[in-house]
C-alpha cells in the first residue's frame, strides 16, 4: 500500500514474518496484484517519473512493432525508501531510454512493479531491498 | 494615547464580561501593577530535559530484522477465534508471501498502535517539558506521550494511536496506551481487537545508535497471555523525516469488495 511500506516487507515477508512472528514486520498492502518474484523485462522511453508517496511511478512508452506504442505504468518503492538509497526525482528524465525488470500484473494489463532499471549510461539501479541486505 | 487607553479598557471590559477564562491567560496588566522586583525567576522547565538520554536524530526501523542466530521470538498465545485468524494468515503467507495481508491501510487508512511504530519508515522523538512526542514518517502520525505525572484519563475516545501516558525509569521511557480503535491491528496477521486492548512500550538505547522498543500487548479477547516483541531502530543523525501523504499517488486502494487492487489511472503529480 503504502507503497514503499508494503513492498519492503512483502519482499522480506516470508523470511521476516516467519522469523519475527508478526512483531516487527508490517505489510500495509498486499502484493496479490502482481506476480511477485516472477521477473519480466521491457525496454522503452520514459514518459514521466513520478517521485511520489506512497509509491514512485514510472510511466514508460514501449514500442510494440508496426509503429505501435503502448504506455506502461510501473509502481516502485517510495521516496521514503529510494530517497535514502541514492535515488531522487532527477533519477529519470522524460525521453530516457531504459530497460526495466519488473514483476508483472497478474491480470496482464500493461503494468507492474519495477525491480531494477538500467539507465541510459548503462548503470543498473536496484529498486528493491536485497534479501539479507 | 487616549484612544489606546480606551481600547484597552474596552478589551478589559469585554474580557470581564464574556471571556474571562480565555483572556485571563494573556491578561493585561492591572492598573498600577509593575513587574515584581523581588520574585525569583521560575525554574526553566526545559533545564530538566538535560537529564534525559540523547535520542536525537532519525531512527530507521528497517534495521529491525533479527540478527543472524538470534533467538526466535515466542509465538503469541491467542484465544481460539484469533488463533484461527492467525493460523490462516501464516498458512497463506507460507504459500504466497504478501498475498494475504489485506487491510484498509492499503486505502490510506492509517495503522493504529502498535503497528504504526513498525512501519518500514523512520520515526523521531521530541522532548519537551512533561511530554515526549513521537513523529512517525508513515502517514505523518503523531503520538503525544504525557510524562508530567497525570493519570490515564478515565474514558478517552478511541483513536488510532490511542491515549498515552509515560514515565521514565532511569533511561527507559515506559509508555502505557489505551483507547486504541478496535478496528486496528494489534499485531501483524490479526485485524481487530476489543476495547480492553492495552499496549505497554519500554523504549531504551541498547547501543549508542540502536534503540530497542519492547512492546507488550494485553487484550483478554485476543491474547491468552501478554504478548511481547522487541523492535530495533538504527540512528541516522543525517536523515530528515520526509513528507508522506498517502493520498498523493496511491494506486493500491482495495476494490469495492475489499480485495487487493491496482489502478493504472495516470494521476497528476
Amino acid at each position: 500500500m503504502k507503497a514503499g511500506r508494503g513492498f519492503v516487507w512483502a519482499l522480506l515477508g516470508a523470511v521476516a514474518v516467519s522469523l519475527t512472528l508478526g512483531g516487527t514486520a508490517s505489510a500495509h498492502h498486499s502484493t496479490a496484484m502482481f506476480e511477485w518474484g516472477k521477473e519480466a523485462s521491457l525496454s522503452g522511453t520514459i514518459k514521466e517519473y513520478q517521485w511520489t508517496q506512497p509509491h514512485t511511478f514510472l510511466w514508460v512508452i514501449v514500442p510494440r512493432g508496426n509503429g505501435a506504442f503502448e504506455e506502461w505504468g510501473l509502481e516502485g518503492m517510495s521516496p521514503s525508501w529510494l530517497g535514502r538509497r541514492g535515488w531522487s526525482r532527477h533519477t529519470f528524465q522524460p525521453g530516457d531510454k531504459v530497460s526495466i525488470v519488473y514483476y508483472p500484473l497478474k491480470d496482464h494489463r500493461p503494468g507492474g512493479f519495477y525491480v531494477r532499471v538500467t539507465r541510459p549510461d548503462g548503470q543498473v539501479m536496484d529498486a528493491l531491498p536485497q534479501r539479507g541486505g | 494615547m487616549k484612544s489606546k487607553m480606551l481600547i484597552t479598557s474596552a478589551l478589559a471590559a469585554i474580557c470581564a464580561a464574556t471571556l474571562a477564562a480565555v483572556c485571563g491567560a494573556q491578561a493585561l496588566p492591572a492598573p498600577g501593577a509593575g513587574a515584581p522586583a523581588t520574585r525569583s525567576a521560575p525554574q526553566n522547565p526545559y533545564a530538566a530535559l538535560a537529564q534525559l538520554p540523547d535520542w536525537s536524530g532519525v531512527w530507521d526501523p528497517a534495521f529491525m530484522r533479527p540478527a543472524p542466530g538470534a533467538a526466535r521470538p515466542a509465538a503469541p498465545k491467542l484465544t481460539p477465534s484469533y488463533a484461527a485468524q492467525y493460523a490462516e494468515y501464516l498458512a497463506k503467507n507460507r504459500t504466497t508471501p504478501g498475498l494475504n495481508f489485506v487491510s484498509d491501510v492499503a486505502s490510506c487508512v492509517p495503522p493504529g498502535l502498535p503497528q504504526s511504530m513498525q512501519e518500514p519508515y523512520p520515526i523521531e522523538f521530541l522532548f519537551t517539558p512533561g511530554r515526549v512526542t513521537i513523529l512517525i514518517e508513515t502517514d505523518h502520525l503523531v503520538r503525544r506521550i504525557y510524562t508530567d505525572g497525570r493519570p490515564m484519563p478515565t474514558d478517552p475516545d478511541p483513536t488510532y494511536q490511542g491515549t498515552s501516558i509515560g514515565h521514565w525509569e532511569g533511561d527507559t521511557l515506559v509508555v502505557e496506551t489505551s483507547a486504541i480503535l478496535a478496528s486496528t491491528s494489534p499485531m501483524q496477521g490479526i485485524n481487530g481487537h476489543s476495547d480492553q486492548f492495552r499496549v505497554t512500550e519500554r523504549i531504551r538505547l541498547v547501543k549508542p545508535d540502536v534503540l530497542a522498543i519492547t512492546t507488550t500487548r494485553v487484550d483478554p479477547a485476543v491474547f491468552v497471555a501478554p504478548y511481547s516483541t522487541t523492535s530495533y531502530y538504527r540512528r541516522h543523525r543525517d536523515w530528515q523525516i520526509m513528507e508522506y501523504v498517502c493520498e498523493q499517488n496511491n494506486h493500491d486502494a482495495l476494490d469495492a469488495h475489499g480485495n487487493p487492487a491496482f489502478s493504472l489511472g495516470h494521476k497528476p503529480e
